[in-house]
């Protein structure tokens, strides 16, 4: 065999789910802490995608069980849609399956994350996964799964029958792990979760003893995503030769008008003639180049309209506003959104809500706390595109420094979300969400800054109330020295003289 | 002089007025003679500064009014104290009293306001309630005083006892004259000047109770002046150094000043000012300064001031303006020690 033959079979010879394996520190599962907190996490935003398809209001049980050996049970129970039984054993035996491939705003990405938390549990446990599913009203399955790791394929160790009561899944995962280190961090992740999910019950039990029960902070369900079609611009030299190769009878400016949103005949015509290629050629007859030369023009075309925003479900003025201020203590709460607006052809929405508390902080920024697609990020702000926004307000402006403690809340919707890195702790430094994050960021401190002077004015009238009022009071103190008799009642002077005055208004 | 009964009653009833209208549930108010310089008006009849008609409104329930509102009644309740317990108090003590009371002032000049305002309100100078000044000055003469002020009520004293001088406080300002020699009340601007008729034995040859005013002299010498002047029917007169300033001590000793102008009884009509004038420093050929801005500036202010519209007056200033030179009481002695009295005053009291 030549050298360059062995060098593909040893590519080949790894299949995906070891490619991730030996790779797992870049999705989230580098450490035992961090193991049992991805785990959680990836079961958990699979839960809530499948109770948003069901329509109904999630209700989430985590519970966390210490066993011997440093192993730990993870076990997450939703009242979603259930998995349909043929999809079961690939959804959590097989890397790179998934149900989320259509453009739409979803947690998760590739159906990636639960998959690699089973092959990280039976590496580690060699356990299998428990999988309790139920899609209809009644019936349910259980299963037992393990992963074929050499070749990307489930083995269905055991399939059987088990009611369930009601529709929903709950997954079992036993791998190495540390709890104790990481349960702060799991219920911090909990906690933000309900804000970004608001209209979630979680209920978390560590070593069958109930820890905490967030939410639901409100009964208001979000909007449904809507499937649509990718923007041109999003698609890459390979998604276009997939749409050409399974269309290869149709001429290149159906393809165009059929696979994309935002191009009709008139756009296709139009964007044909920017790439210089003729509009009647069919897919099997184009070229490399001439798919290529097209590739470029999907960038560099200009006439196409902004792709549309209804496959995006940000949380909503209301629904964020509740949460916050359910979560956290806080007495002045602005909301603000900005899009729908694209970014390389994926539509997005950054919204975010700026609130204060009553607790005096000496720090120069707020506390900022990172969401995408309804998802807390909890790692890694400091490369993150927001926390760069963040330090480039300059928040003296708007009194933010040794008055009161300030939060930043920021969640941004896409159909696609960039993340630095496949562990998705940060967003990268994407141009186009950047400038919108700093737009919203710079109207919310607005906001505070006029709160922060109205609040001042009043906590100035407030003094004013308890100097007159100590001034008063010596009044009638002297002057019932003076004329020796009793002091006489000053209350009810004062507060009347305060009472629906402007100047005296005590919240 | 009010009698202090009689004081203390107006300090009751002030009190009494401010409890009652807060069991009325009435925010109490206070209607005070207003001292602004607006408001003072130049009574020829009495010779005197006086308070015009114009009032201010000192109302409690306005949060600008009420922190001094409350520190007029404090003032009004600490003088009540005082009368009661016979006791005196100087400014600057009252001042400092304030802080135990849980009352604050910015500033002295702040609690030396408030005194002012009970004044005004109460009509009384705060002598009467037993505030002074901390600043004394000093009397000699060939007087002799009975105190009124208990632990010394009744005692006697000559008022050449110290060969210093005896200070003027408040027991001196409430004692009363029972026996005297004197002929004449003689105030001089500084202390080296009284100390000079002292040793000199001045008195004696003028029959005169020295002075010792000390640049603008405190109430209460005015006062004892006053009393001597009144009770005794001693002429007053009053020696300064020559130039505006030492003009002016004398004017404000004959017709008041405009910050005593709620007082009444301070001032000596018929006391006369015999010098330093700019004709004394020409006849007497007396060394003296040039007179720089200031002095000229507040010649010009004098000359419009209504007090000195009087002839004798106006020539003093247009004297003064013509020689643009000064000369201090001091400035005999280039003549010999004696000379000041052997030969000015000798010509000028005679």
């Amino acid at each position: 065999m030549s050298e360059e033959v062995q060098l593909a079979a040893v590519f080949n010879s790894i299949s995906p789910a070891e490619f991730f394996y030996r790779n797992r520190h870049m999705a989230g599962f580098g450490n035992a802490t961090l193991a049992v907190y991805s785990t959680v996490r990836e079961l958990v935003e699979n839960s809530l995608d499948a109770c948003e398809d069901s329509g109904r209001l999630p209700f989430i049980i985590v519970d966390l069980v210490d066993e011997s050996h440093d192993f730990v049970s993870v076990t997450v129970a939703d009242n979603g849609t259930g998995i349909p039984y043929q999809h079961v054993s690939e959804s959590f035996g097989k890397m790179l399956f998934g149900s989320k491939y259509d453009t739409r705003q979803k947690r998760g990405t590739f159906g990636l994350g639960a998959t690699m938390a089973v092959l990280y549990g039976q590496i580690t446990t060699e356990h299998a996964v428990e999988v309790h599913t139920q899609t209809g009203t009644s019936g349910g399955h259980a299963y037992r799964l393990l992963i074929d790791i050499e070749h990307n394929v489930p083995i269905v160790e055991s399939d059987s029958t088990l009611d369930r009561d009601g529709p929903g899944t709950t997954v079992t995962i036993h791998i190495k792990g540390d709890l104790k280190r990481a349960q702060d961090r799991i219920l911090e992740y909990l906690r933000m979760t309900t804000i970004v999910t608001p209209h979630a019950k979680v209920l978390l039990r560590i070593n069958r003893i109930a820890t905490a029960t967030l939410g639901r902070w409100t009964e208001q369900l979000p909007s449904v995503p809507v499937v649509s079609k990718p923007h041109p611009r999003a698609a890459d030299l390979e998604m276009l030769k997939r749409l050409i190769a399974e269309n290869k009878q149709k001429s290149v400016r159906s393809i165009l008008v059929e696979s994309f949103q935002q191009v009709g005949d008139h756009t296709a015509a139009r964007l044909l003639r920017h790439a210089a290629l003729d509009s009647r050629k069919v897919g099997w007859s184009l070229s490399r180049e001439e798919i290529s030369r097209l590739s470029a023009a999907l960038k560099s075309f200009d006439g196409f309209a902004r792709p549309d925003g209804s496959c995006l479900s940000p949380v909503g003025r209301d629904s964020f506003l509740t949460s916050v201020k359910s979560v956290f203590p806080v007495s002045f709460c602005s909301y603000g959104r900005r899009g729908p607006s694209e970014w390389e052809g994926n539509p997005f929405v950054v919204e975010g809500v700026l609130a204060s508390g009553d607790s005096v902080d000496e720090s120069d920024v707020p506390v900022l706390y990172r969401f995408a697609n309804k998802v807390p990020l909890l790692y890694d702000a400091s490369d993150d595109v927001f926390m760069k926004v963040l330090k480039k307000i300059d928040w003296s402006k708007y009194c933010v420094r040794g008055a009161r403690q300030v939060y930043v809340f920021v969640h941004l919707s896409s159909t696609r979300i960039p993340y630095r890195a496949a562990g998705k702790q940060s967003i990268a430094l994407v141009p186009e969400i950047e400038a919108e994050a700093l737009t919203l960021l710079r109207g919310l401190a607005r906001e505070l800054g006029k709160s922060a002077r109205e609040l001042g004015h009043r906590g100035r009238s407030v003094k004013k109330m308890h100097e007159f009022a100590k001034s008063f009071r010596l009044i009638a103190k002297f002057g019932a020295s003076l004329a020796e008799s009793d002091i006489p009642p000053t209350e009810r002077l004062i507060s009347g003289l305060f009472e629906g005055s402007d100047n005296g208004r005590v919240d | 002089m009010v009698e202090s009964t009689n004081t203390r009653d107006i300090l009751v009833q002030l009190g009494k007025k401010v409890v009652q209208s807060i069991l009325n549930e009435e925010f109490p108010r206070l209607e005070i003679p207003d001292r602004s310089t607006d408001n003072i008006v130049f009574d020829p009849e009495q010779g005197q500064f006086v308070l015009g008609t114009t009032r201010v409104m000192r109302d409690s329930s306005k949060i600008r009014h009420v922190k001094s509102f409350a520190q007029l009644v404090w003032v009004a309740s600490f003088a009540k104290d005082l009368l009661d317990a016979s006791r005196t108090s100087s400014l600057r003590d009252l001042y400092y009293s304030s802080e135990a009371f849980g009352v604050k002032f910015v500033d002295q000049a702040e609690s030396d306001r408030i005194v002012a305002d009970l004044e005004s309100l109460s009509g009384m100078a705060r002598e009467d309630f037993g505030v002074f000044p901390e600043e004394h000055s000093s009397v000699y003469g060939q007087v002799t005083m009975r105190y009124t002020v208990p632990g010394y009520l009744g005692r006697e004293v000559d008022l050449t006892v110290s060969p210093d001088g005896l200070p003027i406080g408040p027991a001196l300002m409430t004692a009363e004259p029972v026996k005297s020699n004197a002929e004449i009340v003689l105030a001089v601007e500084c202390g080296g000047m009284f100390a000079r008729l002292i040793e000199t034995r001045a008195w004696e040859r003028f029959k005169a109770v020295l002075i010792h005013l000390g640049g603008q002299p405190p109430r209460s010498t005015r006062r004892l002046m006053r009393l001597l002047h009144d009770r005794l029917d001693l002429p007053v007169y009053i020696f300064t150094d020559g130039d505006p300033w030492g003009m002016h001590i004398a004017q404000v000793i004959i017709t008041g000043s405009a910050n005593a102008a709620h007082i009444r009884g301070l001032t000596i009509p018929d006391a006369r000012w015999i010098g330093v004038t700019p004709e004394d420093i020409v006849e007497y050929s007396l060394p003296c300064d040039s007179m720089n801005d200031a002095d000229i500036k507040r010649l010009d202010e004098l000359a419009l001031d209504s007090r000195y519209t009087g002839p004798e007056w106006q020539q003093h200033i247009s004297g003064f303006k013509d020689l643009r030179r000064k000369a201090e009481q001091q400035a005999f002695s280039r003549y010999g020690m004696d000379y000041v009295v052997d030969t000015y005053l000798a010509d000028k009291l005679a």
